[in-house]
């Protein structure tokens, strides 16, 4: 047996390489022919936490005020719906006239009841979706969802236990779910809701918020009407005399409602002095100011094919791809959470990027939902 | 050679499958690339939370260096054209260690001099054996370049003259060389630091393979990218796509077809039929073997390989955006090592429980006014998957991160929960749903003494099973990190050329 020094008086065996291999060849030699064929347990958990789109009907359609409906969406491709966190988002696919439109909505269901989800959709001026779904879908239609996803969740390392929720109009869907979700109510201390909409009429779910008030100390509920003056109901805008008089030193404030909304009251925190930690806020869109109603074409690339579409300079590309019966990979539509990530190979764009990589920049990436052409574009999405 | 025809198909584009896949398109071969995903690099990839871009799982990338002293990972980078691409920078230091049960603090620099001194310091009449553990890494580097240039078929005779010291060291793992050159206890624990990079504690891990590393990282300095991994996976695969290479994203492979033991072609999940005679797949063999080849096509040796392995180390990550700088927090360093007690075995048997495991961190600024933390907490076993289930998952997830943050706050004596202003939290779960791995592991199979660097390498030719079927990344031969798989997928591209096309 020959021996190698190494260093002061170390003394290893020589032939221990050649055993690497022989070793090896031994372990293999003992094992099962048989593959166990286990289907690993954490990979069948996914499936039922992140299905991979899930076929719904409606059950039950609830008028909740002159232009507001709710829609309770049972499964039908599995047997119930895939657990959430409360201020989660479904993503609907809805057909019209042979076009498919997706559209984000905050589940306003309970966390706990899993055998539907309720969403709440409000009536829209021009929106194709919107009003479809509020004039014509009926109980027994059929839809395919997505998700749930989002990030307007409640996070005890981040979120203080005094939460305060400021809803605006239909922007109170996702507090609703909140409002009934047991373990969250537990994790806090106290939960101010400020819920502004234009008249008594026009609040949503008001008797139901009203009934879980009255049930838990915890919650304060302040109904801010715009245009009604009403006993009981405070006047005017959710505004910073409004919001001081509940003290937001160390809250954790909650925003959902109309982008205007969310700008005056960034104006107020602003000048409160509040840090950004302890303000959430709903995803939204901002539409750009003085968009060309120009009609451009949009090239895109697929997996397998190259087609040409007209596109107005005043609807994003993904508005476009949608009118035009092509199929596309948005989840949130308002920029957020990168689903429809697309090359732009040629042409100029208006575009919001604060949610894009920076890589993603360099290589000219964009997120197609919150993007206007401003010429003929040429796009490249991984799609069929 | 038809449309659907290719010289080689390349299943994953992870660190493996990208390199792997742009190699050999730079050879001038026909490529096609897939990808169940939408983005390129499998986990290295990152994410935006608020005004914050997350790094999903770089910590810092070994043997890389800058272009005055390139690692072998900037060289591949450079052969692949996308080196100049890349904003890097290197970490002056190589780690900072924490043993809480004792309360000791270990800060290593990167330069070997400086490091050799350092531990000196820490650890007086190391100096002597730190020497000798330098000269063994050299001859453990030399040793190894010695096998990429012989692509896995070294002549013995060259190995036993020219490098007999590493034949020597190679079969045994770190803790038993250290001893045998006589470094004493501690300086052989700090030493050891880097172990749970690799997943197996001192006693299991290959000399050779750990050696390589730490000597990388003491010697080039760890890098980090500006721009997160992303940059990395995005520039290789905007290469590929510019040297002509074919990638389809969103295009899962529901079958690899197999005739007579030779790879035939692939069929995709949306039906696509793709020819080809070379297979390189970034994905496991577990998946492979057991989904995606007929049962009748297995070859049963690959069967008994794959049952005589096991899954390697799960993570859970908490990404923390903080409205605080690192100077406000009141710490200095990138890397954070933090472990009950700088006995690797003890600790190891310890990470198959999550509340005990130890954490690694890394801490940066970002912007003028804030930084990320990242927190990570290895597991081995499958604990995690046993308590998790549909109705806890979201308190378990939100516990678990509760107790890491508190643990880190509590060694370090830092105050975090109070600058939070995003978080995201990933557990096996999340690894397991966007990278497909079996039961979310992260690090491929676990090292052991018949599975680790040295044995796998030497029997790679004889483990392929079936004729033109090779595998990169993680599951592969160089084992788990960026790196290795940088390194793997550029050398089974090569190993590929050699084959009959």
């Amino acid at each position: 047996m020959k021996e190698f020094k190494i260093g002061l008086n170390a003394k290893l065996d020589m032939l221990k390489f050649r055993d690497l291999g022989i070793n090896r060849e031994k372990e293999i030699n003992k094992a099962s022919k048989e593959i166990k064929n286990n289907d690993f347990q954490l990979n069948d958990l996914v499936k039922i936490m992140h299905p991979n789109g899930i076929r719904v009907e409606v059950t039950k359609i609830i008028k909740e005020t002159d232009d507001t409906k709710s829609f309770y969406l049972k499964p039908l491709s599995i047997d119930t719906m895939p657990p959430f966190q409360s201020g989660a988002y479904i993503t609907l696919l809805v057909s019209i006239d042979k076009r498919t439109y997706k559209r984000a909505y905050s589940i306003s269901s309970s966390p706990s009841s899993l055998n539907e989800y309720r969403i709440t959709i409000k009536k829209d001026g021009n929106g194709i979706v919107s009003n479809y779904m509020f004039n014509t879908c009926a109980i027994g239609d059929k839809f395919n969802i997505l998700g749930p996803f989002g990030n307007f969740t409640y996070q005890s390392l981040r979120d203080q236990k005094d939460v305060v929720f400021i809803a605006g109009g239909s922007g109170i869907t996702p507090f609703m779910a909140y409002l009934q979700d047991e373990k969250f109510l537990n994790k806090i201390n106290s939960l101010t809701l400020f819920y502004g909409a234009k008249s008594e009429f026009d609040l949503i779910f008001k008797k139901e918020i009203d009934e879980i008030k009255n049930k838990n100390n915890k919650i304060k509920v302040i109904y801010v009407l715009s245009e009604q003056k009403r006993d009981g109901y405070s006047y005017g805008l959710i505004d910073e005399e409004k919001l001081l008089k509940e003290k937001l030193d160390n809250k954790s404030i909650f925003i959902s409602g109309p982008i205007k909304m969310y700008f005056y009251l960034n104006e107020i925190f602003k000048k409160l002095d509040i840090p950004n930690k302890y303000i959430r806020h709903e995803i939204f869109k901002e539409i750009p100011e003085n968009l060309t109603d120009k009609t451009f074409n949009l090239t895109i690339k697929m997996l397998d094919k190259i087609i040409t579409i007209p596109c107005k300079g005043n609807e994003t590309l993904i508005n476009s791809m949608e009118k035009n019966r092509v199929k596309t990979l948005v989840h949130c539509t308002v920029g957020v959470c990168g689903f429809c990530r697309s090359k732009l190979v040629k042409g100029n764009v208006l575009t919001e990027n604060t949610f894009l990589r920076a890589a993603d920049k360099d290589y000219y990436y964009i997120h197609p939902c919150v993007t206007y052409p401003l010429s003929d574009v040429i796009i490249e999405i991984p799609i069929k | 050679m038809k449309d659907n025809e290719f010289d080689t198909i390349v299943i994953g584009a992870g660190n493996g499958g990208l390199t792997a896949a742009l190699t050999l398109q730079k050879k001038g071969k026909k490529v096609l690339l897939l990808d169940k995903g939408r983005v390129p690099g499998g986990f290295a990839s990152s994410f935006v939370r608020g005004r914050f871009e997350f790094e999903a799982s770089l910590h810092e990338l070994c043997e890389y260096g800058d272009e005055s002293n390139p690692g072998e990972v900037y060289e591949i980078f450079k052969e692949l054209g996308i080196a100049k691409s890349l904003e890097t920078k290197i970490i002056p230091e190589t780690f900072c260690v924490y043993e809480t049960s004792t309360n000791s603090y270990y800060e290593m620099p990167i330069g070997e001099e400086k490091f050799l001194e350092k531990m000196e310091s820490y650890v007086p009449n190391s100096k002597e054996s730190m020497t000798i553990f330098f000269s063994l890494c050299k001859e453990v580097q030399a040793a190894f370049k010695y096998f990429n240039e012989t692509k896995g078929h070294p002549d013995s005779q060259v190995l036993m003259e020219k490098f007999p010291r590493f034949m020597v060291v190679a079969p045994y793992p770190v803790e038993k060389v250290l001893k045998e050159i006589k470094m004493p206890l501690r300086a052989r624990q700090i030493l050891e630091t880097y172990w749970s990079y690799l997943g197996s504690p001192a006693s299991k891990l290959s000399f050779a393979h750990y050696a390589s590393m730490i000597y990388s990282y003491i010697i080039k300095g760890p890098v980090i990218l500006n721009k997160n991994s992303h940059q990395i996976s995005l520039a290789l695969s905007e290469e590929f796509e510019n040297s002509g290479g074919t990638v389809k994203y969103l295009t899962g492979v529901r079958e690899i077809l197999v005739n007579n033991n030779e790879v035939e072609g692939i069929i995709t999940k949306d039906n696509q039929k793709f020819l080809t005679k070379h297979i390189i797949s970034n994905i496991s063999p577990n998946v492979v073997f057991e989904k995606l080849i007929k049962k009748e096509n297995v070859p049963l040796r690959a069967n008994q390989l794959l049952n005589t392995r096991i899954l390697g180390a799960r993570g859970i990550c908490i990404y923390l955006g903080l409205n605080k700088t690192m100077e406000e927090l009141g710490l200095k360093n990138y890397s954070y090592f933090i472990y009950q007690t700088l006995n690797s075995d003890i600790e190891y048997k310890r990470m198959h429980s999550i509340y005990n495991g130890n954490l690694v961190a890394t801490l940066k600024n970002y912007g003028k006014d804030s930084s990320i933390l990242c927190i990570t907490s290895l597991v081995f076993g499958d604990e995690f998957t046993r308590l998790v289930n549909k109705e806890n998952y979201f308190e378990i997830k939100e516990k678990i991160a509760e107790h890491f943050v508190s643990s880190f706050e509590k060694n370090l004596n830092v105050n975090i929960k109070d600058a939070i202003e995003e978080i995201e939290i990933a557990t096996p779960l999340t690894f397991a749903r966007y990278g497909g791995h079996p039961d979310g592991v992260i690090y491929g199979y676990l090292a052991t003494s018949y599975d680790n660097l040295l044995p796998r390498i030497m029997t790679e030719e004889q483990e392929i099973f079936i004729k033109g079927l090779r595998f990169c990344g993680g599951f592969g031969s160089r084992l788990s990190g960026y790196s290795s798989a940088y390194i793997n997928g550029h050398q089974e591209a090569l190993k590929t050329l050699g084959e009959d096309f």
